[in-house]
């Protein structure tokens, strides 16, 4: 038996059930809000805490001999600059081979490729790459460069290669994700007026996708900025007292450097290792900055 | 408003023709045997319902088809003589010639002055910056637009207003001197002044470029073409002088469309 809407009694908003009604969507929109608040103060705090405690411990520490100095047996002499260097020529190895490579690939698998059973395969196993542990990383870096390619040991050479497979991934996934995100209709009208495949990629859609290739690419150098394990794996634990003068030199790297210190007896390595995880920061926060001036700066609206 | 276009017929010799044209996506066809003649001095319309095949078969003829995975064209298209398909032609000569202007205005996110340069330069059509000036300036003065941003040529492109950026993107495709202009239902997205302002620059533009144009408008299609071809489901239906197909049409599926009994 059905009513036609007209015949319908029209609803009288003030009913007790409507009330009611209201009243639990109110406390519903409350809670949600304050559950919201909450998760947002718990992170805050931890961070906050973790900061707080790092600064109170470690920021006597940090003085011009200390971000000048190397690793020293003795703490007074340990300083920051071997392995802040180490860091710098590993990165600059990584993002040397990482980034122009895993552009190409981004660009090759979103523009050029086939779509077909194989282009979804090795979209596969790059997803998969982003998602392997680090140690096993390490663990090639040993057998592959060091123990069949006899490159260096502890280089920064090494170092760099084996971080650069790791970013590799992250940078595929954010370059294909931004060039994605780059409207059709722009390789149509570029194309429609005669540009080439490689015109149309170098003119239009590298520059409008590089603001997100370039976020992509610095939190993936921000992760392998405070990767540990793989390069443990390939001999970058050395105690290295002189700053390393290239790629091929023994070295080691800024969180290798808190590791080591903080497994030292002597307690006066905690001051240390607390001004190292300073150092270590501000540099984390420095490259998140930079990545968002660049994603400000470069940015265009269509 | 100049509505006498449809009485003005020329003969002129085909600039393009297209013979059995047979377009598939995968499996599906969407173009079935289409035979039309482009002609010089006569604006081609291309009506039809929604899904007709008439956009499909806009794009084969600057092989825009080629960059959608599955598109297969079957048939004979040549322009001045060459067959545009056949393995001696350049595809990105090819567009240079034949140039397109879409549904969506889609300028560049560069300056209004870089969105007319582009085309020049990438085909090194000048020699120098004044060449290029004049040029920029030609087009923009060809779409109707150079009295609107003579002063802001720096500004983006992406900030005029739909119909100006429309009219941009017509004058970008004229920048590179093609010899046919594609139109894809090129005021679908424009109010009615803005549309009444690119069928003038149509009108305007008669004679020194063939142009195709791809309308769901009927009346449209009435004041700005001369040449029109009524496709239903993937077939050509009927094409003929414009007028004829409005005032006189020979099948009655055209009759029915045109007088708005389907589509």
């Amino acid at each position: 038996m059905s009513r036609s809407l007209s015949q319908r009694t029209p609803t009288d908003w003030s009913s007790p059930e409507q009330v009611r009604q209201r009243g639990r969507r109110n406390l519903g929109e409350r809670m949600f809000a304050l559950a919201g608040m909450l998760a947002v103060i718990a992170a805050m705090a931890c961070l906050i805490l973790l900061l707080g405690s790092m600064l109170y411990k470690g920021i006597g520490g940090i003085d011009l001999k200390f971000l000048t100095g190397s690793d020293a047996t003795d703490a007074a002499e340990a300083g920051i600059w071997g392995a802040a260097k180490g860091s710098l020529l590993t990165m600059a190895v990584t993002l040397g081979l990482s980034f122009p490579v895993g552009v190409l690939t981004a660009l090759y698998l979103e523009e050029y490729a086939p779509k077909n059973r194989w282009t979804d395969i090795i979209e596969v196993s790059i997803n998969n790459l982003a998602a392997v542990p680090s140690i096993i990383f390490g663990l090639l870096g040993l057998a592959v460069f060091l123990n069949f390619m006899h490159l260096p040991r502890s280089a920064p050479l090494v170092g760099g290669i084996t971080l650069a497979l790791m970013t590799f991934p992250v940078i595929v996934i954010a370059g294909r994700n931004a060039i994605k995100a780059v409207p059709p209709s722009i390789r149509d009208a570029a194309l429609g007026i005669g540009a080439s495949p490689v015109q149309v990629v170098f003119h239009h859609v590298l520059p409008l996708a590089l603001p997100g290739i370039l976020t992509g690419t610095i939190i993936g150098m921000a992760r392998a900025l405070g990767e540990t394990a793989p390069l443990l794996m390939i001999g970058m634990r050395a105690f290295i007292p002189t700053p390393p003068n290239g790629i091929l030199d023994s070295a080691t790297v800024l969180p290798v450097q808190i590791f080591l210190w903080s497994d030292e007896i002597d307690t006066a390595f905690i001051e240390r290792t607390s001004a190292a995880i300073i150092v270590l920061l501000v540099i984390l926060l420095g490259m998140n900055g930079i990545a968002i001036y660049l994603r400000n700066r470069l940015e265009k609206r269509w | 408003m100049n509505t006498i276009a449809a009485q003005d017929v020329e003969i002129s010799v085909p600039k393009m023709t297209a013979r059995d044209v047979n377009v598939f996506y995968g499996q599906k066809q969407a173009v079935n045997k289409v035979s039309i003649d482009v002609e010089m001095d006569n604006v081609t319309a291309l009506i039809g319902p929604s899904g007709c095949g008439k956009s499909t078969f806009l794009r084969t003829l600057n092989r825009m088809n080629d960059t959608v995975p599955g598109a297969r064209v079957e048939g004979k298209i040549v322009l001045d003589g060459e067959d545009i398909y056949s393995s001696q032609m350049d595809v990105v000569q090819l567009r240079g010639r034949v140039g397109m202007v879409f549904q969506k205005p889609n300028p560049f996110p560069k300056s209004i002055y870089d969105n007319i340069a582009y085309g020049p330069r990438i085909h090194g059509l000048t020699k120098s910056k004044g060449e290029l000036d004049n040029i920029v300036e030609e087009s923009l003065r060809a779409a109707g637009l150079w009295e609107e941003v003579k002063d802001r040529l720096k500004e983006s492109g992406t900030a005029l207003s739909g119909g100006q950026q429309q009219r941009l993107c017509i004058g970008r495709a004229i920048a590179v001197h093609p010899e046919v202009v594609l139109m894809d239902e090129p005021c679908s997205a424009l109010d009615p002044i803005a549309t009444a302002r690119i069928e003038e620059l149509i009108h305007e533009l008669r004679g020194r470029y063939a142009i195709v144009i791809v309308t769901h408008n009927m009346q449209q299609a009435a004041r700005v073409s001369q040449r029109t071809a009524f496709f239903h489901m993937g077939n050509l239906i009927e094409y003929g002088v414009t007028s004829d197909i409005f005032t006189n049409p020979r099948e009655q599926q055209t009759r029915d469309y045109i007088t708005g009994r389907f589509g």
